[in-house]
């Protein structure tokens, strides 16, 4: 069941890539936008440095965009732009390896005798408290807005977001019609997001 | 499924679920590249997405926002992205339809295209063949050629006396006074255009 709901984010997917082919960049950006917690993740646990880990993924982008019209929608958007970050980072690592200026600059202290500097093969995050504390008011914010919804809305998004279900098998698990189904996720979506952009217009300002 | 009658947002939301296609898509990506508004849900609803999936994709906005803008920059500066270029008959050309309803194919021939660059090849060497060909039956129309002569250089004649040659006299002079200094003529280390000047004795 999930295949198929995965099947029409992908339609979604070729649809922006061949609308960027055909010369809107901005339907590009509307993928980086899907895509860039994800692969941002992916390259962080990979190379253990949130600013390298940052610049990995600017290139993984990049790379992803040059390379579109080789993307042919055999395979999900993400499964395609998953191998670029992968191959990406293996490529930074070893170039890493290959320089041990870059190493030393990389990964080791400034100033061992500094208390606060990071040991080797110590986990390095650009995350500053600031941002750390963002993120968990915006987690807590899904969380009570969702425990807030009323039951028909927070299933309907639960089958969607996290069961990954289609419109269709939706409405045959909800007994409702498929027009129902789109209306009841869209207003779980909008209830969720009215207590989630305050935090990010505050943060961020209007920059979408 | 009609989608004349739906808010922006719920477009938007539509849009994330792949419910839209044809008319409503290219109308709804047009409103998300013009209106902020839009941007905002679209980036919203992702967000509140990743989050109920996993707890740890829960993100600065600021960070997000920032990623964005550099990237958007880094962008401006690759300009168009590459048109694909498929092989003719060897992978389906896929059809874009722009906002006209135009569909437009790309059906260029490909670099490894195999049947246009064997005739290419096959047609050239043929053209070779034959003008080869020609070349040796209008050579060999003609009289039957002399034998091959192998030695051309012409016999020494031995009543002319021997040119003489031309050297400076003082320099016999100071290579008769320095036989010291002077090589051999059978040097073990060569030393350039000198050891054609040696003093050679003349013989007793």
């Amino acid at each position: 069941m999930k295949d198929a709901a995965r099947n029409e984010g992908n339609d979604s997917d070729l649809l922006l890539v061949e609308r960027t082919l055909a010369g809107d960049a901005h339907a590009f950006e509307l993928l980086v936008i899907k895509y860039q917690r994800r692969i941002q993740r992916l390259i962080r646990r990979m190379v253990r440095d949130g600013d390298l880990g940052e610049d990995i993924a600017q290139e993984t982008f990049i790379r992803a965009y040059r390379a579109l019209h080789q993307f042919r929608g055999e395979a999900q958007f993400y499964t395609w732009l998953y191998r670029i970050a992968v191959n990406t980072a293996k490529k930074f690592l070893l170039e890493l390896k290959r320089d041990p200026l870059i190493v030393l600059n990389n990964l080791k202290p400034n100033d061992e005798e500094d208390e606060t500097s990071h040991r080797l093969n110590e986990p390095i995050s650009d995350e500053t408290p600031e941002s750390v504390l963002a993120a968990k008011e915006i987690a807590a914010a899904v969380n009570a807005a969702m425990d807030a919804l009323p039951d028909d809305l927070r299933q309907a998004v639960t089958l969607r977001e996290i069961e990954g279900l289609t419109y269709e098998e939706i409405a045959d698990v909800m007994a409702c019609p498929i027009g129902t189904v789109r209306s009841r996720i869209f207003r779980a979506r909008e209830a969720i997001s009215a207590r989630v952009k305050p935090l990010l217009e505050h943060r961020s300002g209007k920059r979408w | 499924m009609n989608h004349e009658n739906l808010s922006q947002s719920e477009q938007v939301s539509a849009l994330m679920d792949g419910q839209l296609t044809g008319p409503a898509f290219e109308q709804t990506v047009q409103v998300l590249a013009e209106v902020e508004g839009a941007r905002a849900d679209w980036y919203a609803f992702h967000l509140v997405g990743d989050v109920l999936r996993s707890q740890a994709l829960a993100v600065d906005g600021a960070r997000d926002a920032a990623f964005l803008a550099r990237l958007r920059l880094r962008l401006q500066t690759e300009g168009q992205v590459e048109q694909p270029e498929f092989a003719t008959g060897s992978v389906d050309a896929p059809a874009l339809q722009d906002g006209a309803g135009v569909i437009k194919n790309f059906d260029k021939a490909s670099a490894n295209d195999t049947t246009l660059r064997w005739k290419w090849v096959a047609g050239v060497a043929c053209l070779a063949a034959a003008t080869v060909l020609a070349w040796n039956l209008t050579v060999g129309v003609g009289a039957p050629a002399a034998p091959p002569q192998l030695a051309q250089v012409a016999p020494p004649v031995p009543d002319q006396p021997p040119a003489a040659m031309i050297r400076d006299p003082r320099l016999d002079e100071w290579l008769q006074a320095h036989q010291q200094l002077g090589g051999t003529s059978a040097l073990q280390m060569p030393s350039g255009f000198l050891r054609n000047a040696t003093f050679e004795r003349p013989a007793q």
